[in-house]
């Protein structure tokens, strides 16, 4: 795993009227311990990743409370671990990123919110939505209406946090539904404060065990003919009962404000910037203290009718702040004031924007707009044109100096990636045989899309590369390309992709990083991840070499072309990927990627090389550079490699005006310039020096006779 | 309506993924803590570990204000100090609106990590650096721009650690400098971050105490410029071949002199300009000059120097060469590299060429081996190679020569054409094939027709399109030659 927990963990372990300062899902984390939870599941991905990640570490610690802690291997079988507090007074969470996460899981959602549950369950989702985000751009909302599952978006800090996790757990067993609580990327990762409690060990768990299961109660599975009572029930008795403890536990908080003629409804994720956008306009105070009465929906699904008639009751007009499309609350909020003949005017996304972030400036031009419509006395009166005009202003004066457009700088892999020399040799592949129709995936992979790789026709979810060029297959002359990483095969690839082509007898080419990490979101380990002996043997080597779990798995169901090679043999790759596009074989044909997660062996590596330098022994290492002299600066090496670490600088060469490549200090020597300059008979520039410290007797003897008889030219 | 208030201290800060952003937010906000206020930071970092742009923001509220409502996303025009690791993210922190004259102190290393955007290109396609700084002078209430990067490699830390130490040092925190260096902690990596935190607050307090000089743009003296690139290149056709060949170089360059007249200030540039690319294009490299400059002892002293070796240590040095039978002919005599360019037309090439070698040039067989190789320098003037380049070259003058007097805008462009020659191998030869192209389809008839001037903007365009990618497709769009339609095959 990438980082290291353990201050983190601590923190898990404090206790009531201790203070915790932290992260924003490590207090959500700690909430869970709070609230007596018997087990939690989950699948990696930002920005949820640190709750299963510290968890996982602090599994010690974890075990002595009694709590269970599973890494899942894709977010339906977390959701499907929910089915222990169908029959059981357990209380449960899994967490997992949305939208995506909660596409894969939406089965065992539907099935598990129609029996419903008996011990509270949670899911906590990272809603990864507007900037950072790394998916298509949905909202979970959907899904908590269509599988009835209510939907907790608390005011992004921490003790509210904190307590919408506490209530979800008393709200899901007062309704015996699911709760799901959605964060949003910067709710996250805030660094904030709360009064910690004692942590609660669970009445069942792994300390505790029952002697006997559940009975058998047909009334709780997901079959017919029970289904339709439990449809009956989710929009009577759990909607009844969830209502009712929403507002008498007042989960949604109002806020008073003078004038009372409108007021605003807002979903409690966006009520801090909201505050910054009436702050900005003059209505607010940096306290929140507000001249508008503001409804913060802390659970925005279901909606409480007798607490939205209540909130409008005698306002001229109503405005919603709902980010993202379409506006499922305002549609809501509409029905409940037409229901009840109530004549407050509802505003929303008629007048902000349908699609993107709520952030501050959106906000301010809304309220703005409404308030000039429903309450010209203050909306004539504010100043949020001019702060539009002098926000507008800024970004066309610095474009204006600046003169051109700023580059973008998406991520790419790191320096030594061991994923980068594949698509070099892919590269070059296709100078050969010209391009193939390319199918990305999800993964540190998919970096190949920017440039300077600039590969890939579609991308279709999580290790669904494969499936997705099915049909393309049929009407194409050369063979599509899938690729997809060792995350995304056992996440969904082996059965969505392989099994399905083989079932079908398809032809096609997949190429399976195998890095031995779900690198992407913070290298956790997968069933194919090399084990604690592997790693000791490989050392400084790749530890994936070994580990044969994938092709095992592919000669099982069948696969008859396999091939493995090392990325770093990126002649041989580029001969294996010119074999498999032309080969006379028909079926589907597999390459396995292998080379380790660069992160993950550098973490290994420095330790090692640490402690045989302090011990005085013989240790080598390994830089690449280029010579500016014989460099022409035409970049066709940067072209093909794209490392961090290569890049360019000023020629010290007065004559020359272009910029020569250059290899910084933070070369890790991976070989790949060398590699791609004889692959692709590039120039003879590049140089590799390996540095020996600690030279032993032989090595300086060497040296000695070199500069002798070269005559102390290479001194 | 109409609320008072004082807003919380807005800081934003921008770096690269990887570079320990989370690091400088933490101790930032441990330091606020420690001196009693209240302090909310966020950020979104998603994949942009790797290398990518990434911000994190921090709003730091009074020591009363337990109530206060911290807000989660900057607003553009209201962020009160914006710190930056790189130049390039300074600029995109600006050209999102989040840098105001009114209220932001903007601290921004002036260190480059070029996107990859900028690298790819066959030509330069650096971000302008004088650009970001003009804007940032103009846009910043108060801009310190220095070397962060540099002052933590002095400092043997972090980037992390300098731009706590200019944040501190800038005095806009509401607390003392004491107080943030304390949150640094123990321990050796500490000892490192508080050097370079040290060594960074000092300059920015610099800084501020003297500003820095605006620097006048260099005094162009065009004749001046001329006759330095004319020294250059004899001191390099010299070192490339002989004393002779730097008196050819001479004269071709006394020639181009002669046929423009220097007081337009387009046709002294172009003679400048077409003296540096005859320079580079007379000493174009092949076996013996690329063996030469790879044996030479300073060569192996700026290795050394690169590769940061320390006394004590040794080193080997290894080349990864990859001769091809084109390369063998152009060294080898007219007749022979002809015969020998026939077999490779004809797909057959020489035996044990064309596979990549590594060589140990620092090595006693190695460094023999390239020395030998340098040796082909002898026989150079009577090479395949130099007799083609000779001739390209030629022509190249006469058409510099027709233009200069004439039309000096479009000699401006021309004397750019040899530009687009880079490169070995694959690289080069799709070079030298824009390069005819471009002589076919624009120069000559320019020449031919005496529409010079006409075609100046064109021959600019294409030069720039030769340069934009390696499939040509720019340039095949400029020249209005056919696209490639997609290869459809009926059924």
């Amino acid at each position: 795993m990438e980082v290291s927990f353990a201050r983190e963990i601590e923190k898990l372990k404090l206790g009531a009227g201790e203070t915790f300062h932290g992260e924003g899902i490590l207090a959500v984390t700690k909430a869970l311990l709070q609230s007596g939870v018997s087990y939690v599941g989950g699948y990696q991905g930002a920005p949820v990743s640190h709750l299963i990640d510290v968890m996982v570490q602090a599994a010690p610690d974890m075990a002595k409370l009694g709590v269970h802690v599973e890494p899942c291997t894709n977010e339906a079988s977390a959701a499907a671990m929910l089915g222990a507090s169908i029959m059981y007074p357990v209380r449960g969470a899994v967490t997992w990123k949305s939208i995506v996460g909660t596409n894969v899981a939406a089965d065992a959602l539907s099935n598990l919110a129609s029996p419903g549950v008996m011990g509270g369950a949670l899911i906590i989702v990272g809603e990864d939505y507007g900037e950072g985000s790394s998916v298509i751009q949905e909202r979970t909302h959907a899904y908590a209406m269509k599988s009835t599952l209510w939907l907790m978006d608390p005011r992004p800090n921490l003790p509210s946090i904190v307590t919408c996790v506490e209530r979800a757990f008393e709200l899901s067993e007062a309704s015996n539904t699911p709760v799901i609580m959605e964060l949003r990327i910067r709710a996250c990762h805030v660094q904030g404060a709360f009064e910690a409690k004692d942590n609660i060990a669970p009445a069942i768990s792994g300390r505790r065990l029952l002697a006997e299961p559940a009975p058998h109660q047909y009334e709780q599975l997901a079959h017919p003919p029970v289904t339709f009572g439990h449809e009956r029930k989710k929009s009577s008795e759990r909607m009844t009962a969830a209502r009712a403890f929403i507002r008498e536990h007042r989960l949604n908080e109002v806020f008073d404000g003078a004038q009372g003629d409108v007021g605003i409804v807002v979903q409690g994720g966006l009520y801090n910037a909201l505050i910054r956008a009436l702050a900005e306009l003059g209505l607010a105070d940096a306290e929140g203290n507000c001249d508008l009465p503001i409804m913060a929906l802390n659970v925005v699904y279901p909606l409480v009718p007798e607490e939205i008639l209540g909130f409008a009751e005698g306002k001229r007009a109503v405005l919603v702040l709902e980010e993202g499309q379409p506006e499922y609350i305002e549609n809501e909020i509409g029905t409940i004031l037409r229901r009840a003949k109530s004549p407050v005017v509802l505003a929303g996304k008629d007048i902000l924007p349908m699609a993107g972030e709520y952030t501050s400036e959106v906000m301010a031009k809304g309220v703005g707009t409404f308030l000039r419509d429903h309450l010209p006395g203050i909306g004539n009166q504010l100043g949020d044109t001019a702060y539009a005009e002098e926000s507008e202003a800024l970004r066309a004066e610095a474009q204006r100096l600046l003169a051109a457009p700023v580059p973008p700088r998406p991520p790419s892999f790191c320096t030594g990636c061991p994923e980068r020399p594949f698509f070099a040799a892919l590269k070059l592949t296709q100078q050969e045989i010209g391009p193939v129709h390319y199918s990305a995936d999800i993964g540190c992979h998919a970096f190949a899309t920017f440039a300077p790789f600039n590969f890939g026709n579609s991308i279709l979810g999580y290790g669904m590369s494969l499936a997705s060029n099915a049909s393309v297959a049929s009407f194409q002359q050369k063979r599509p390309l899938a690729v997809m990483g060792d995350g995304g095969f056992w996440h969904n690839g082996l059965l969505s992709g392989v099994t399905s082509r083989l079932l079908n007898g398809g032809d096609g080419v997949l190429v399976i990083m195998k890095n031995g990490y779900t690198s992407a979101t913070g290298t956790q380990e997968v069933i194919s991840s090399p084990d604690p002996a592997l790693k000791l043997a490989a050392a400084e080597k790749s530890a994936t070499h070994g580990e044969t779990t994938i092709e095992d798995a592919l000669k099982g169901v069948g696969v008859k072309w396999l091939r493995t090679v090392h990325t770093y043999k990126v002649s041989q790759m580029r001969d294996t990927l010119r074999e498999a596009f032309s080969t006379k074989f028909s079926g589907l044909k597999v390459i396995v990627a292998e080379g380790e997660c660069q992160l993950e062996r550098q973490r290994r590596v420095k330790p090692i090389r640490a402690k045989a330098l302090a011990e005085g022994e013989r240790v080598v290492r390994t830089r690449f550079g280029v010579d500016e002299d014989t460099c022409t600066g035409d970049h066709s090496c940067i072209r093909l490699s794209g490392c961090p670490t290569l890049t360019v600088k000023t020629a010290t060469d007065p004559l020359k005006t272009d910029p020569v490549a250059h290899v910084t200090n933070g070369c890790v020597g991976c070989g790949l310039c060398g590699e791609v300059a004889h692959a692709a008979t590039l120039c003879p520039s590049f140089w590799r020096a390996e540095v020996i410290s600690n030279p032993g007797w032989w090595d300086r003897t060497r040296s000695r006779l070199r500069r002798i008889f070269t005559l102390g030219a290479v001194a | 309506m109409t609320r008072a208030g004082n807003p919380p201290l807005r800081i934003l800060l921008a770096a690269l993924g990887g570079e320990g952003g989370g690091v400088l937010m933490n101790w930032i906000v441990q330091a606020a803590r420690d001196a009693g206020f209240v302090a909310q930071a966020t950020s979104v970092p998603g994949v942009a570990q790797r290398t990518g742009s990434t911000s994190y923001y921090i709003e730091i509220a009074g020591k009363d204000a337990v109530g206060s409502v911290l807000s989660l996303v900057p607003m553009p025009g209201r962020v009160d100090v914006v710190v930056s690791s790189e130049l390039l993210e300074t600029a995109r922190v600006m050209a999102a609106g989040f840098v105001s004259p009114k209220l932001t102190t903007l601290i921004s290393s002036t260190a480059r990590t070029y996107s990859t955007a900028e690298k790819i290109q066959l030509g330069d396609g650096r971000y302008s650096e004088d650009n970001v700084r003009r804007t940032a002078e103009a846009l910043a209430r108060d801009a310190y721009l220095l070397d962060l990067g540099q002052i933590a490699e002095d400092s043997a830390t972090f980037v992390s650690a300098t731009m706590f130490g200019a944040l501190a040092g800038s005095g806009v925190l509401p607390w003392d400098i004491a107080g943030s260096r304390a949150v640094l902690g123990e321990g050796r990596s500490a000892t490192a971050s508080r050097a370079g935190f040290d060594a960074a607050a000092q300059a920015v307090q610099d800084l501020r105490d003297t500003p820095a000089p605006v620097a006048a743009p260099p005094a162009s003296d065009i004749p001046a410029d001329i006759a330095e690139v004319i020294r250059l290149g004899v001191e390099r056709c010299t070192d490339y071949q002989d004393a002779a060949y730097g008196q050819t170089f001479r004269a071709h360059a006394d020639r181009l002199i002669a046929a423009a007249d220097l007081s337009i200030p387009s046709a002294a540039h172009a003679v400048k300009e077409a003296c540096r690319r005859l320079a580079l294009w007379m000493a174009y490299e092949d076996i013996a000059r690329v063996a030469d400059l790879k044996t030479r002892p300073e060569r192996f002293a700026r290795i050394r120097a690169e590769a940061q070796m320390q006394p004590g240590q040794v080193m080997t040095v290894t080349e990864y060469l990859k001769p091809r039978a084109e390369e063998i002919a152009d060294i080898l005599p007219v007749r022979l590299g002809a015969r020998i360019m026939v077999r490779v037309e004809a797909g057959k090439g020489l035996p044990f060429m064309g596979r990549g070698i590594h060589v140990r040039s620092n090595g006693v067989a190695g460094y023999w081996m390239l020395r030998l190789m340098a040796g082909f320098r002898r026989i150079r003037r009577r090479s395949y190679r130099f007799a083609q380049e000779q001739a390209a070259i030629a022509e190249w003058l006469a058409a510099m020569d027709k233009a200069l007097p004439h039309a000096p805008d479009f000699a401006e462009a021309l004397a750019e054409l040899p530009r687009v020659l880079k490169g070995y191998s694959d690289t080069l030869m799709r070079g030298k094939t824009a390069y005819a192209r471009i002589m076919a389809g624009v120069v000559r008839p320019a020449l031919a027709s005496g529409q010079m001037s006409d075609a100046a903007p064109t021959l600019r365009r294409a030069i720039a399109a030769a340069l934009a990618d390696d499939s040509h497709a720019r340039l095949d769009e400029t020249l209005g030659t056919q696209p490639a339609i997609p290869n459809l095959r009926s059924a």
